[in-house]
């Protein structure tokens, strides 16, 4: 299992309740990390709806996560 | 009543007066103002008046419903000419009724007074030399501002302090084009540009104010909203007596106060895809402030498609999303980021989530800040990145977007905007939309209801339809359809798709836009 710094914005932070965490896990892949913070956290949103980053780059969703990586989950906002 | 109209004609007076009638009034005042033969020494054969039509009445009722406030008349109505106008022509007529003759006379003093003041009217004087000269129409002092205060009148007296220092008004720009960077060229620079502002709401409210303070010298303004009291708490270009009237006029007429030499054109319909590209090719920028994905996205196509950069924003709670699509070759665009809109319901908005005020203040700032520096030619971010704010850590980063990750996959952004701008163009040819299907049946349209028999049993029409499943159309294995068709679904989807089909086999079919979500449910299924 590694730790990763996940971070989380708009429709995410608000049902994580935090705008950050840090989390274990043995996700082999970006799209199961999100799978995994899904069920936890009941996000609403669709993988498909996302962008992902990993140390502030986008990422694709089949990178494999690594110890101590900071990935972020961004939805598209609407609001003006 | 309390009205303001501008006429073309002559007024009929008489008609005009009895308009005014009430029984609860004692006096009745009038004025005219008439075309004299002179004006400033110079001999005059006749004028012409000019209006910014629109901006002109929602003013002119402003000023009207300010007497009625400040003095507590009983009815009025003022009315200005345009057109061409002969010496001794009536150039404008004011009525007003009250209770008593003082009311009506200070009335009816106030309203010609701010009228001169105020309206955006230009008079263009023809000379008996055969010459002409456009003058201005604002002249004269305002009797009201030298009486004691009244009763009725706080909130006035706060709105034209402010108006009444306009026309005098010369801009001082010193402490811009002190910053070396900027200097009188940066202030030419300003004074030469075109931007178009999409959305006068929270976003739009900071960068229309920034902009028009800095001397940009042109200001589109694009908003089909009228304001409500919920915008109040972070659209700060408006005040609480601007509740229900329309953003643009609202808009126009603050940047008229605060930097008179800027010129505003207004639309007061959203753009669309007939008509995006031609208006941006008119913007040397654009920024978009609106609360739609979709006009985010048709604005990303148009500004791609004709070279105009374009700054996005967006907020959500606390935080925002900004994105600068600098629309030259290489340079990713929003597609390249979210290549399709998402579904409406996934991206939140500020009804339904909430937003604090200074949210989409600092955005829009941030907005007017990259609009100033692409103007000005000022240094910035060598990547092309989404922005991410979150205003509760305050926490800002850039993450860099790769262009030959996004849209360079399906042809680059061109030929993606193309292939967008396209189908957007087909589906405003295809949709109609009507506030009841009653009035399809009555423009001469034969409805077709596509859903599915559940559907149908839910929320039955409200019309005489035929019903035919879009999954039968599609097959065409329906009966021949027959003359002009309106396809109705539950959201526009599936009716567009099978307007699509029939239009291939020579239908004159058209899909009702939005779907049976788009009709005033109240009046259509009560």
């Amino acid at each position: 299992m590694i730790e990763v710094n996940v971070q989380y914005y708009a429709q995410l932070r608000e049902q994580a309740g935090v705008s950050a965490e840090r989390v274990g896990t043995d996700a082999a892949s970006l799209r199961a990390l999100y799978r995994e913070l899904s069920a936890r956290h009941g996000f609403s949103l669709p993988l498909e709806a996302l962008k992902v980053a990993v140390n502030a780059r986008f990422s694709d969703w089949d990178r494999v996560p690594g110890a101590g990586d900071t990935v972020v989950f961004i939805p598209p906002v609407a609001g003006g | 009543m309390m009205r303001f109209t501008l006429s073309a004609e002559p007024p009929d007076l008489s008609l005009l007066r009895e308009g005014l009638r009430h029984p609860g009034s004692g006096g009745f005042c009038a004025f005219e103002g008439w075309v004299r033969d002179s004006n400033e020494g110079r001999r005059v054969s006749g004028l012409e008046y000019e209006a910014y039509a629109e901006l002109a009445v929602a003013e002119g009722e402003r000023i009207v419903a300010e007497a009625a406030a400040r003095y507590g008349v009983l009815a009025a109505h003022a009315v200005h000419r345009t057109g061409d106008l002969r010496v001794g022509d009536l150039a404008v007529w004011i009525g007003v009724c009250a209770a008593h003759r003082d009311e009506a006379f200070r009335a009816c003093r106030y309203i010609i007074d701010e009228i001169k003041q105020r309206l955006p009217i230009w008079k263009k004087e023809h000379y008996l030399e055969g010459d002409t000269a456009w003058v201005a129409c604002a002249h004269g002092g305002r009797a009201h501002e030298s009486e004691p205060p009244q009763r009725h009148d706080r909130q006035q007296d706060h709105a034209h302090s402010h108006a009444g220092t306009r026309l005098a008004f010369t801009p001082d720009y010193s402490r811009q084009t002190r910053l070396r960077e900027v200097g009188d060229a940066g202030q030419a620079r300003l004074a030469a540009a075109r931007v178009l502002v999409i959305g006068a709401g929270g976003l739009g409210c900071p960068v229309i104010s920034y902009l028009a303070a800095a001397g940009v010298g042109r200001l589109g303004i694009v908003d089909g909203d009228v304001l409500d009291a919920s915008n109040l708490h972070r659209q700060l270009l408006y005040d609480a007596r601007d509740v229900g009237q329309r953003k643009v006029d609202l808009a126009a007429r603050r940047v008229a106060e605060l930097n008179p030499t800027v010129a505003v054109q207004t639309w007061n319909e959203p753009l669309h895809a007939g008509n995006i590209a031609e208006v941006f090719a008119g913007h040397d920028l654009v920024v978009e402030c609106t609360d739609d994905l979709a006009s985010r996205y048709l604005a990303n196509d148009a500004a791609v498609l004709t070279g105009t950069p374009l700054i996005l924003a967006s907020v959500y709670q606390y935080e925002g999303q900004l994105q600068v699509i600098g629309a030259t070759p290489g340079e990713p665009c929003l597609r390249c980021l979210w290549s399709e809109q998402p579904a409406p319901g996934l991206a939140g908005s500020c009804v339904e989530s909430g937003v604090l005020g200074p949210v989409p203040g600092v955005l829009g700032t941030m907005q007017a800040m990259e609009a100033l520096k692409l103007l000005l030619g000022l240094p910035r971010a060598a990547d092309h990145a989404l922005q991410l704010v979150n205003l509760l850590d305050g926490s800002n980063q850039r993450l860099p977007i790769d262009a030959a990750a996004g849209c360079a996959r399906h042809g680059g952004c061109v030929a993606v905007a193309q292939r967008a701008i396209a189908g957007a163009r087909e589906q405003l040819d295809i949709d109609r939309r009507f506030d009841r299907l009653h009035d399809a049946i009555a423009a001469g349209y034969a409805i077709i209801d596509v859903r599915e028999t559940q559907e149908i049993a839910a929320r039955p029409l409200p019309v005489a339809s035929r019903r035919v499943p879009a999954t039968v159309l599609a097959a065409a294995a329906c009966e021949p359809i027959e003359g002009r068709v309106l396809l109705v679904c539950a959201s526009g989807k599936r009716s567009a798709h099978a307007a699509r089909l029939l239009r291939q086999r020579g239908v004159d079919a058209y899909s009702l836009g939005g779907g049976l979500a788009a009709l005033p449910t109240e009046a259509e299924f009560r």
